[in-house]
C-alpha cells in the first residue's frame, strides 16, 4: 500500500516537473535558446496564485480551479514580456547572450518577488480542496490528483495544438527552420512570442499546482530549472514526449530511491545517471539530437 | 503589497531616528545604533525579523536617550557586511545591530575589534563567540541551549525513549543534529532513526515512511520552515499518531500559516521565545506594537534583537557614553529582557534559556508548554 502511495506522490511530482520541462523544451525548440528563467517563472506562477486568491472581483477567495485560467493568461503575458526583453533584442547575438539574459531575468523575478512577497514560504489555494481521499487505505491528496489531471490536459492540449492546427504547424515550421518558415510567409517573430507565452503559461500552471502542495518561496525556482534541464537531457533535447518521460522518471527516481536509501543518495545517483546518459547516449533516451543554430 | 508597505514603514521609522533628538531637558545620553542585517537573499526572513526587532527597540528608547540609526541591507556576502560596518563606523557608534548570518559575523568581528564597536546579534553560529573577541554579544540561545531543551522535553516531559531524528542537510541541520545527539546521550536516549533531508526535497513521505518503520515513539525534527510544514502536513494526511517535536522553525508564525490548525494538533517545537503566545503584559505590548509597526507577526529573532538593543539603550541611560562603556555594561551586566534574563558567559553568549511551545489544533498560535531557564547556569540567582 505504501508503495502505491509513493507511486501516486511520484506521479504527481513528475506531472508538475513535466509542465516545467515542457515549457522549457517549447522555447528551446522554437529558438534554440536555453531559458534559464523557467524555474523562476514557475515561482512567479505560484506567487501569482497566492496574490490573486483573495483579490479577485468580489474579494472572495477563489479555489485554484478558477484561478488557473487567470494565472495562465497573466503568465502568458509575462512570457511575452520576457521574450521582448530578454530574447528578441539578442536573437542574432551568440547563444551565450540569451543564456545570460534569461539568468538575469530570473534574478530580477526572484528579487522582485522577495520585495513584494517577502521571503517566507507561502501556499497557493488548492485546485479543488485541500483534503485527502482514503481509497481503501491508500491516502491520496486531492491536489495530487488535480496536478496529474491538469498536467495531462495541458500536455494533451499542447499535442493537439501542434498536431492538428494551422498555428501548430506554423510553430513547428518555425522550430524546424526559422529562415525557411519566414520565406514561406510564416510570421516567425510572432511565432516565437507565442512560444514564449505558451512556455511561460505552462510554467505558471506548474507553479500554481506546486505552490499548494509543496509551498513557494522567491528562491524556489533554482532547483526546478535544474530538474527541467535534467528531464530534457534524459528525454532528448527537443523531444516533447522525452521531456514528459524524463520528468516522470526523475520524480519517480527521487521518491523511489529516497524511500529505500535517502534523499541525498537519490540526488547523487540522479546526477550520476545524468552523467552516464550524457556520455553513453548524448541524444537522450528518445533520441532526438539537438539542433544547433547560430 | 502589504509587505512592500511594511518595508516602507520600517524605513520611515528608521529614517526618523536619523535626525531624532528627544527633548533635551532630561537627556541621559545619545546612542548611535546602525542596523546592519540581511534583508535580501536566503536569510531575509530572519533578517527582516531582526531589523524589525532592532527598529522597535530604538523607537521605544528609554526616557532621556536620544537615538540615531540607519538600516543597511547586508545581503548574503561577507564583503557586503564588512562594507556596511565600515560605512557605519564612519561616525560615532554606540553599538551595531549586526547580521545573524554567521559568515558575515565572522567577517565583521576583526573590524569590530579594530573600530571598538560592540556587535549585538541573534546569530546562531557557534564559532562567533569562540574567537576570543570581546566585542560580540549574542542575544539568542545557540544549539547547545535549545537542543538541550528539545531533548529534555522529549525524554523528561513526554517520557519518550525511541526518537526518530529528521534533520536538514545544511550547516544549520548538521549543527542541530550534533547537539541533539549529545543531549540525548546525556539523557540515556538512543535515536532509532536519523536521516538528513535536502531543503529542495519536494516529497517527504519517503523519509516519513522509513522513520515510522523504525518504530519510534516520537518524531524529532530539525528542519527549515518549508520542510517542517511539508513534513507535518504529510504526517497529518497519513494519520500519523506519533507525536512530533519540531525545531524552532515551527514556532515562526509564517510556518504555522502554511498549515491548517487541525494539522498542527499536538505538534510542539523548541524556540528561544514565542512572543505571539503572550505570557506577560510586556510581551503582549511588544507583540501589539510590532504588529502595528510592521503588519506582521513577531518571532523569537525579533524579540531577541529587541532585547539586545534594549540592553544597549539601558546601558546608555545608565551613563555609558561611549562604545567601550557599553561593551563593559554588556559584558558584566544582567538584563531582564522580555524573552529571558540575559548575562554574558564571558564569551558574549547572553541567552541561556529556551521554551517549548505546543499547538492545540484550534489555532495557529502556540501555547508555552515548558520553560527551560538558565540551562548553562550562567545567570546567578536563577534555578537551573
Amino acid at each position: 500500500m505504501i508503495t502505491l502511495q509513493l507511486l501516486v506522490n511520484g506521479l504527481a511530482l513528475g506531472a508538475a516537473y513535466a509542465l516545467v520541462a515542457l515549457g522549457f523544451v517549447l522555447v528551446l525548440n522554437a529558438t534554440a535558446a536555453v531559458n534559464f528563467a523557467q524555474g523562476d517563472l514557475v515561482m512567479a506562477g505560484g506567487l501569482l496564485g497566492v496574490a490573486l486568491a483573495p483579490h479577485l472581483p468580489g474579494y472572495l477567495p477563489l479555489p485554484g480551479l478558477l484561478l488557473l485560467p487567470v494565472v495562465l493568461v497573466l503568465m502568458a503575458g509575462l512570457g511575452l514580456l520576457l521574450a521582448a526583453a530578454a530574447y528578441l533584442p539578442l536573437r542574432r547575438r551568440p547563444p551565450v547572450a540569451v543564456f545570460i539574459s534569461t539568468i538575469a531575468a530570473g534574478i530580477i523575478l526572484q528579487n522582485g518577488a522577495s520585495v513584494l512577497f517577502g521571503p517566507e514560504p507561502r501556499a497557493a489555494p488548492p485546485l479543488l480542496s485541500g483534503g485527502t481521499l482514503d481509497l481503501g487505505g491508500l491516502v491520496v491528496a486531492e491536489q495530487s490528483l488535480a496536478i496529474i489531471a491538469v498536467a495531462a490536459l495541458l500536455i494533451a492540449g499542447q499535442q493537439w495544438l501542434f498536431g492538428r492546427t494551422q498555428l501548430g504547424r506554423r510553430l513547428r515550421a518555425t522550430a524546424q527552420d526559422p529562415e525557411m518558415a519566414r520565406a514561406c510567409g510564416v510570421p516567425v517573430t510572432a511565432m516565437i512570442l507565442i512560444t514564449f507565452a505558451l512556455g511561460t503559461a505552462f510554467a505558471g500552471a506548474a507553479g500554481l499546482l506546486l505552490a499548494n502542495r509543496y509551498f513557494v518561496t522567491p528562491t524556489a525556482g533554482g532547483d526546478l530549472i535544474l530538474k527541467a534541464y535534467i528531464a530534457v537531457t534524459i528525454g532528448g533535447w527537443g523531444s516533447v514526449p522525452g521531456a514528459v518521460a524524463g520528468a516522470l522518471l526523475i520524480a519517480l527516481f527521487e521518491v523511489g530511491v529516497s524511500s529505500v536509501l535517502s534523499y541525498p543518495v537519490a540526488l547523487g545517483l540522479l546526477y550520476a545517471t545524468l552523467l552516464v546518459i550524457l556520455v553513453a547516449r548524448p541524444q537522450g533516451l528518445f533520441g532526438e539530437a539537438a539542433r544547433r543554430r547560430a | 503589497m502589504r509587505r512592500f508597505l511594511s518595508i516602507l514603514s520600517a524605513t520611515a521609522i528608521s529614517a526618523v531616528f536619523s535626525a531624532s533628538l528627544l527633548p533635551g531637558a532630561a537627556r541621559a545620553g545619545e546612542a548611535s545604533v546602525p542596523v546592519l542585517v540581511p534583508l535580501t537573499g536566503f536569510l531575509s526572513l530572519e533578517g527582516t525579523s531582526q531589523r524589525n526587532g532592532a527598529v522597535l527597540a530604538l523607537k521605544d528608547a528609554p526616557a532621556g536617550v536620544a537615538v540615531r540609526s540607519e538600516v543597511i541591507d547586508t545581503g548574503t556576502s561577507p564583503e557586503a557586511a564588512v562594507t556596511a560596518l565600515e560605512r557605519a563606523a564612519g561616525g560615532k557608534v554606540t553599538a551595531v545591530a549586526a547580521s545573524m548570518l554567521g559568515t558575515q559575523m565572522l567577517a565583521m568581528l576583526p573590524l569590530a575589534q579594530d573600530y571598538k564597536i560592540p556587535l549585538v546579534t541573534v546569530s546562531g553560529t557557534a564559532s562567533i563567540t569562540e574567537q576570543g573577541n570581546p566585542w560580540v554579544f549574542r542575544f539568542f540561545p545557540g544549539d547547545a541551549v535549545t537542543k538541550e531543551a528539545h531533548a529534555r522535553y522529549v525524554a523528561e516531559e513526554l517520557g519518550k525513549k525511541r526518537p526518530a531524528v529528521i534533520y536538514q542537510t545544511t550547516a544549520y541541520g548538521q549543527s542541530g543534529k550534533a547537539h541533539l545527539e549529545q543531549a540525548f546521550k546525556k539523557l540515556g536516549v538512543e535515536p532509532v532513526f536519523e536521516e538528513g533531508v535536502d531543503p529542495a526535497a519536494k516529497d517527504l513521505l519517503p523519509v516519513l515512511t522509513k522513520a515510522l518503520a523504525a518504530k519510534p515513539d516520537v518524531l524529532v525534527l530539525h528542519l527549515h520552515s518549508g520542510p517542517t510544514a511539508l513534513f507535518i502536513r504529510q504526517a497529518a494526511a497519513n494519520g500519523v499518531a506519533v507525536p512530533i517535536v519540531a525545531g524552532s522553525a515551527m514556532h515562526q508564525p509564517s510556518t504555522a500559516a502554511l498549515l491548517e490548525p487541525a494539522e498542527l494538533k499536538g505538534v510542539c517545537a523548541e524556540t528561544a521565545a514565542s512572543p505571539i503566545s503572550g505570557g506577560s503584559p510586556e510581551v503582549e505590548a511588544f507583540t501589539a506594537a510590532y504588529r502595528a509597526a510592521f503588519n506582521a507577526e513577531p518571532d523569537a529573532f525579533a524579540l531577541g534583537q529587541y532585547d539586545g538593543i534594549r540592553m544597549v539603550l539601558a546601558a546608555v541611560q545608565g551613563g555609558a557614553d561611549n562604545a567601550e562603556a557599553v561593551r563593559k555594561a554588556l559584558s558584566g551586566g544582567t538584563h531582564q529582557g522580555l524573552a529571558m534574563t540575559y548575562k554574558s558567559d564571558g564569551k558574549g553568549n547572553m541567552a541561556h534559556s529556551a521554551v517549548i511551545v505546543c499547538y492545540d489544533g484550534a489555532s495557529r498560535v502556540p501555547a508555552i508548554a515548558k520553560r527551560y531557564d538558565n540551562l548553562t547556569g550562567v545567570v546567578t540567582g536563577m534555578v537551573k
